[in-house]
């Protein structure tokens, strides 16, 4: 056992000192959470900030409407003095479609908007014209909140016509409104859409890049101590199950630091957007159950491979078809995340190597999934682990010593029969 | 007592014999070579010596004990296969493989700066074992060998690629290990090495002894009844002489082959009265020529 944390101990130390391992542990987070904070502050500023007066030229074909727009767009910049809205009425005011020297005004930006208002808008006939030249978001904004008020204005003047006082339409059209809530969170809490697909896909996102970042390592190290020819010195000091042991305890190691690390920086960042609450201790206990079981399944095949292969290339070519596995979840994660339950999650969460990510993506998306489930996927998970490091040690101790031409996958079936 | 037993050991790889019933012991306090041609089963036996591969079927008992890691806390082993950890610094390899080994930490770093002192690395220790140059690598990879101060010294090939001063440097280290009762096997086929350090020898082929015995023994089976002789002046006489069956140039020297009953000194004496003799010697076989002919003797 003693000898298991020693090679533990030295692959940890130096996965831990090498500056790839620094750069995944701090580039990514700055990046993910710089990402998350700026754009935060971006939409803030650009949501609640001040922006410059615009202007809409109007043309009032109706020739009576524009004192209604007029009053409208004042009481709208009364109460939204950051969103000022001024209409002009137009100088030449007898045609539907604007002028070639309107459009260029337009296109140049020295106006912000041509309104054309139909001729019969009060009676429910003739279109309306909006010509504009939509530059980002917020122009879009812009058109429905005018499109409201001339809206709010035609329908004030229809009920004057219909003998209506303004005031029981205002309670006519009074909004009422409508919370939701969601049972399934703890505590009943209100959660919206975006913050339910965010809390998987970050789970997910973790998994998968805290599982492989580290996990390459296996690979290198093994195939290194081949390649220099240290493996048969080091084996005469312990049994190649001690040392691939202790590769992978140190390894695992190395990881979990590595996503205690991301997932503290991402909870923070959560928290900055004032999300903290869609991470539960429970689903943070499943992520690290599977993470370590998973980091353990996959960094066994690793091993395994690593020892038949000569250079990073040989093993990279015969891990192939095996990361292909892996892609699926990151493809499905929206659908997952959406059907928790269905039949597509269920039958992925109980393919070993993608257990891990499945399920964790399936517990953040779903926290009352079944729990039957989740015992009878970690059951599973931890079988395969078993049967893979001893399926991979069988292969590591014949694969150490070869050197030249990779095996091929019935020779490393063979191996594991016959070693 | 024994440092090493091996009881009908066998070993198979796919349809390969590799090691066929090999029965050795090797006495406490001696250096033994194990010798035999390329794919003899040198390598494989040593593998299993060190737990390394399992055989499949025989006794391996040393030290005392059955092979396993423990075991091998107490062994020096330097593979033919051999290399250290290229980006690690020189102390940071030593240090590992000693824990590796059991060492405790404070025993190890004071072996460390001994063995680094004796082998004039001492200025190297920070540095990473690719900086160093070739000999001081293999300089290295003895002491990764020796740092647990190991009762029983197991060498693959270790003259292998050695420059002269290294060379002299190992043989130094396997001379004072018998010198402090220590025990010390090697492979080789190098033959030279092999004559001038060996107390006991075994010669396999094809898995199988072909020889066992100390150097003595395997020569005693070899006399020729011939001596090599350097003479001054013309040697033309020699051929008549009554003792003597025939004689053949070699350069300067004279090869003469003696009668059956007749002895060297015979040959000696009737020499000295009548050329000046520079230098006489009885021919003995070398043990490259032995090892030729009895590998030869077992192919067929």
């Amino acid at each position: 056992m003693s000898k298991i944390l020693i090679v533990a101990q030295k692959e940890f130390l130096e996965t831990v000192k090498s500056k790839i391992f620094l750069v995944n542990l701090i580039i990514i987070p700055i990046l993910v959470v710089g990402g998350i904070v700026l754009a935060t502050k971006m939409t803030k500023k650009s949501m609640e900030g001040p922006r410059p007066a615009k202007t809409i030229v109007v043309t009032d074909l109706s020739n009576s409407l524009l004192p209604d727009f007029e009053s409208a767009f004042q009481q709208y910049n009364k109460a939204n003095p950051q969103r000022l809205i001024v209409i002009k009425p137009a100088i030449t005011d007898d045609s539907a479609s604007p002028t070639q020297q309107v459009k260029d005004e337009v296109l140049r930006g020295k106006i912000d908007a041509y309104l054309v208002i139909g001729k019969n808008v009060v009676k429910g006939k003739d279109k309306s014209y909006y010509y504009t030249k939509t530059r980002n978001m917020m122009d879009l904004v812009q058109f429905s909140t005018v499109q409201r008020l001339v809206n709010d204005a035609i329908a004030n003047r229809r009920s004057i016509e219909y003998n209506i006082s303004p005031q029981v339409l205002a309670n006519i059209h009074r909004w009422v409104s409508v919370e939701q809530v969601d049972l399934s969170a703890k505590g009943e809490g209100k959660r919206e859409e975006f913050t339910m697909f965010l809390a998987p896909f970050f789970f997910l996102f973790l998994m998968f890049t805290g599982v492989f970042s580290v996990n390459q390592q296996v690979l290198t190290s093994v195939i290194e101590e081949k390649n220099s020819r240290v493996m048969e010195v080091i084996l005469s000091a312990l049994s190649p199950f001690q040392l691939m042991a202790g590769k992978i305890v140190g390894l695992a190691g190395a990881g979990l630091t590595l996503v205690a690390v991301w997932g503290v920086a991402g909870y923070w960042a959560a928290s900055f957007r004032g999300m903290s609450g869609i991470v539960t201790v429970s689903s943070l206990a499943y992520f690290v159950i599977y993470y370590i079981l998973g980091f353990l399944l996959i960094a066994s095949v690793l091993a395994a491979v690593g020892s038949a292969c000569n250079t990073i290339k040989e093993a990279q070519s015969m891990m192939m078809p095996v990361m292909f596995i892996f892609i699926i979840p990151m493809v499905l994660w929206f659908n997952i995340a959406q059907h928790p339950d269905g039949l597509l999650a269920t039958v992925l969460s109980f393919i070993p190597l993608l257990t891990p990510m499945v399920m964790i993506l399936r517990i953040a998306a779903h926290p009352e999934l079944s729990p039957l489930q989740i015992v009878a996927s970690i059951l599973l998970l931890a079988v395969s682990v078993l049967i893979a490091m001893w399926a991979s040690a069988k292969v590591f101790r014949t694969g150490v010593l070869m050197y030249g031409k990779p095996p091929s996958l019935r020779e490393l079936l063979r191996w594991v029969r016959y070693s | 007592m024994d440092a090493l037993v091996l009881e009908e050991v066998a070993k198979t790889f796919s349809a390969v014999r590799a090691v066929d019933q090999l029965s050795a012991r090797v006495p406490t306090g001696s250096i033994y070579g194990f010798l035999g041609p390329n794919g003899a089963g040198k390598t494989t036996t040593l593998r299993m010596i060190m737990d390394i591969i399992a055989p499949d079927s025989g006794r391996i008992e040393i030290l005392g004990e059955t092979p396993d890691s423990k075991a091998n806390e107490r062994i020096g082993y330097m593979p033919e296969e051999r290399g250290l950890y290229r980006k690690m610094t020189v102390r940071d390899v030593l240090t590992y493989l000693a824990a590796l080994k059991g060492m405790k930490r404070r025993a190890a770093s004071q072996e460390i700066a001994r063995w680094l002192g004796i082998m004039t690395l001492k200025d190297w220790a920070d540095r990473k074992v690719e900086e160093l140059s070739k000999g001081m690598q293999q300089k290295l990879q003895f002491i990764a060998t020796v740092i647990n101060d190991p009762d029983f010294l197991i060498l693959d090939e270790p003259f292998s690629g050695l420059d002269p001063v290294n060379l002299d440097l190992l043989e130094g280290i396997m001379l004072r290990m018998r010198g402090a009762g220590k025990t010390v096997l090697f492979s080789t086929h190098v033959m030279e090495q092999a004559e001038k350090l060996c107390d006991f020898i075994l010669l396999i082929n094809k898995g199988k002894t072909v020889f066992d015995g100390t150097l003595d023994q395997i020569r005693s089976g070899y006399k020729s009844n011939a001596v090599v002789a350097e003479l001054d002046g013309d040697a033309g006489f020699v051929r008549d002489l009554p003792m003597v069956k025939s004689t053949t140039v070699n350069g300067k020297r004279l090869e003469v082959a003696l009668k059956e009953s007749a002895d060297s000194q015979e040959l000696l004496r009737a020499l000295v009265g009548r050329i000046r003799v520079r230098a006489f010697e009885e021919k003995v076989p070398s043990l490259h020529e032995i090892f030729v002919h009895l590998v030869g003797q077992s192919n067929e």
